[in-house]
């Protein structure tokens, strides 16, 4: 049996969850209490689904289940991510236990802060796989004939790179980055979906590109194959939007939750960018 | 954000934020640290801080060019560019309280502290714009223009005898010197120079001391000057200056020049009066 963080003693019976609600894409948020009973091992996920089943309010009031998104359960997939506490990170691997230690009080929940609510808890993070289209965050290896092997990777390169690909675009670097605006749009009336997929893009891309894509730049530049595409990817990052925005405050290297060195990434794509822009304006 | 045409701003981002990054090295930066040694000066003697001030007006003519090229216009772009970048921020440090963050915070309001001190100082010192009527209408009533640069250390030392403004001037000083050692380490990331953790941590740690070192010199300046500014030491100081001012005149080096040396105007303690009256 696992031991308890909590000593039997201090148990809570039951415990507070405070939720920030919101029902659709652009209407009002509010706060909703549920009373959850205590039991040993929980975690935000076991927690949300016990305020499905209950869909009762600390109140008394019936409810409707609150949404949330989640997948692997193993802190891999980034599909759960939220402010847990008021800090970004995945619910699946946020325990109760710890959470009631560091504060007895309950536990609040909200959604991601930079990213437009779906419902309750649920997210849209396509702004993410929008700057990984920037980037070009690929090996272009399609072609009609055989081109051979390609260059070889050092076991050296090979360990650089292997942090950077353990990338699962949860977003968490971007919500706790001070330069990273939540941008939010919604469709007009006489707009075709295509048309506001277009202006959704165009809106994304003059946006800060956040760490996430700008380590994923450094990890397909470099790629002995990806490298042969690293102007492209050093021009995206220096668009608008692009890494010039970086304010260094760190804390995407904070939160991550799978440690990537991503201000080590974004200090080597400052130095690719200083020697591109040299070679740009006097090779040319 | 949504349908126009990115703006000038946008389109040049990358080279307006280098660029931004740079000016505050060079040649803002490297002005302060020069601006605060020069005044430091005085601590050996206001002879020799009257001498430096000498040596920068001996550029007649082309000091306010270079003045604009070096100082006034990269100051000017270093801080609307800043107010900019600032306006862009949404600063968290309440749930992520870590270091880097906190410096992050600080860094943007030591640089809005530094863009009313510097306003309020050179206005202070220098009443902002030379005309006449302005200076005698607007700038002295107010308290302005009161550093006389052929009276250096006396006129900057009774321009700090106020209370109000030498807390102004130890903040403003502190909040300039915090922003360049940070911004020179942030600078080394932007530019690729430190790019590991542990270099990182090397360079913030060189950064930290050359700011403890330049806001020793700094605050020296600052007190050091407001010393010159009462007593003995105004006397001492009024004496010599007018000592060195007589005698370039006689040399032929400087032709009089009473805005310079501060005199015929109101606005004087009655002891600097006093004094002008003996020469």
């Amino acid at each position: 049996m696992i031991a308890d963080a909590i000593p039997t003693s201090k148990k809570p019976s039951s415990f507070e969850v405070r939720v920030l609600r919101q029902d659709a894409p652009g209407e009002p948020s509010y706060w909703e209490r549920h009373q959850i009973t205590y039991e040993p091992n929980l975690n935000v996920i076991s927690v949300l689904q016990k305020i499905a089943a209950l869909a009762t309010t600390s109140d008394g009031k019936k409810t409707t289940p609150v949404a949330w998104d989640c997948n692997c359960l193993e802190e891999v997939c980034g599909a759960c991510t939220m402010l847990v506490n008021g800090r970004v990170r995945q619910s699946c691997s946020a325990l109760v236990d710890k959470l009631l230690e560091e504060n007895p009080e309950g536990i609040e929940l909200r959604p991601m802060s930079k990213f437009p609510v779906l419902r309750d808890l649920v997210v849209d993070r396509s702004r993410m796989f929008r700057t990984l289209e920037k980037i070009k965050g690929w090996i272009p290896v399609d072609g009609y004939g055989d081109r051979g092997p390609g260059p070889r990777e050092s076991q050296e390169n090979q360990e650089v790179r292997y942090p950077l690909s353990e990338c699962m675009t949860c977003g968490c670097c971007l919500d706790a980055c001070p330069q990273f605006a939540k941008v939010e749009l919604f469709q007009r009336s006489d707009e075709s979906d295509a048309e506001f997929g277009e202006r959704k893009n165009r809106a994304y891309d003059q946006a800060f590109i956040g760490a996430a894509a700008i380590s994923q730049a450094m990890l397909f530049n470099d790629h002995p194959t990806g490298h042969m595409n690293a102007d492209e990817r050093l021009e995206a990052l220096s668009a608008p939007g692009g890494l010039q925005v970086c304010g260094n405050a760190q804390n995407c290297v904070a939160v991550c939750p799978k440690n990537i060195p991503l201000t080590t990434s974004i200090a080597r794509a400052g130095r690719q960018l200083t020697w591109y822009m040299f070679r740009k304006f006097f090779d040319r | 954000m949504e349908d126009s045409s990115p703006s000038f701003l946008a389109r040049h981002e990358f080279l307006i934020r280098r660029l931004h990054s740079l000016s505050g090295l060079i040649p803002v930066g490297a002005y302060m640290v020069v601006h605060l040694l020069v005044n430091a000066s005085v601590l050996e003697s206001p002879a020799t801080f009257q001498k430096n001030v000498y040596q920068i007006h001996s550029l007649g003519s082309l000091l306010p060019l270079v003045e604009w090229t070096f100082i006034f216009i990269p100051i000017l772009f270093h801080a609307i560019i800043g107010v900019v970048i600032v306006m862009g921020g949404i600063p968290n440090t309440g749930n992520y309280p870590y270091a880097a963050n906190r410096r992050y915070t600080l860094q943007r309001v030591t640089g809005m502290i530094a863009f009313f001190f510097i306003a309020i100082h050179v206005f202070h010192m220098h009443g902002w714009f030379h005309a006449d009527i302005w200076l005698e209408k607007v700038v002295r009533p107010l308290g302005g223009a009161e550093f006389h640069p052929y009276a250096a250390a006396s006129s900057a030392g009774l321009a700090l005898q106020n209370y109000v403004m030498v807390v102004i001037y130890l903040i403003g000083v502190l909040a300039c010197v915090f922003h360049l050692a940070n911004g020179i380490w942030t600078m080394g990331i932007t530019w690729g120079v430190w790019i590991s953790p542990k270099a990182q941590r090397r360079a913030s740690n060189v950064c930290a001391v050359f700011g403890v070192l330049l806001a020793i010199v700094g605050v020296g300046a600052l007190f050091g000057m407001r010393a010159e500014g009462s007593g003995e030491k105004l006397i001492e100081a009024r004496e010599v200056e007018t000592k060195m001012y007589d005698h370039k005149l006689e040399s032929g080096e400087l032709v009089p020049n009473p805005h310079k040396r501060g005199e015929g105007h109101e606005g004087q303690s009655e002891e600097t009066a006093q004094v002008t009256v003996q020469e």
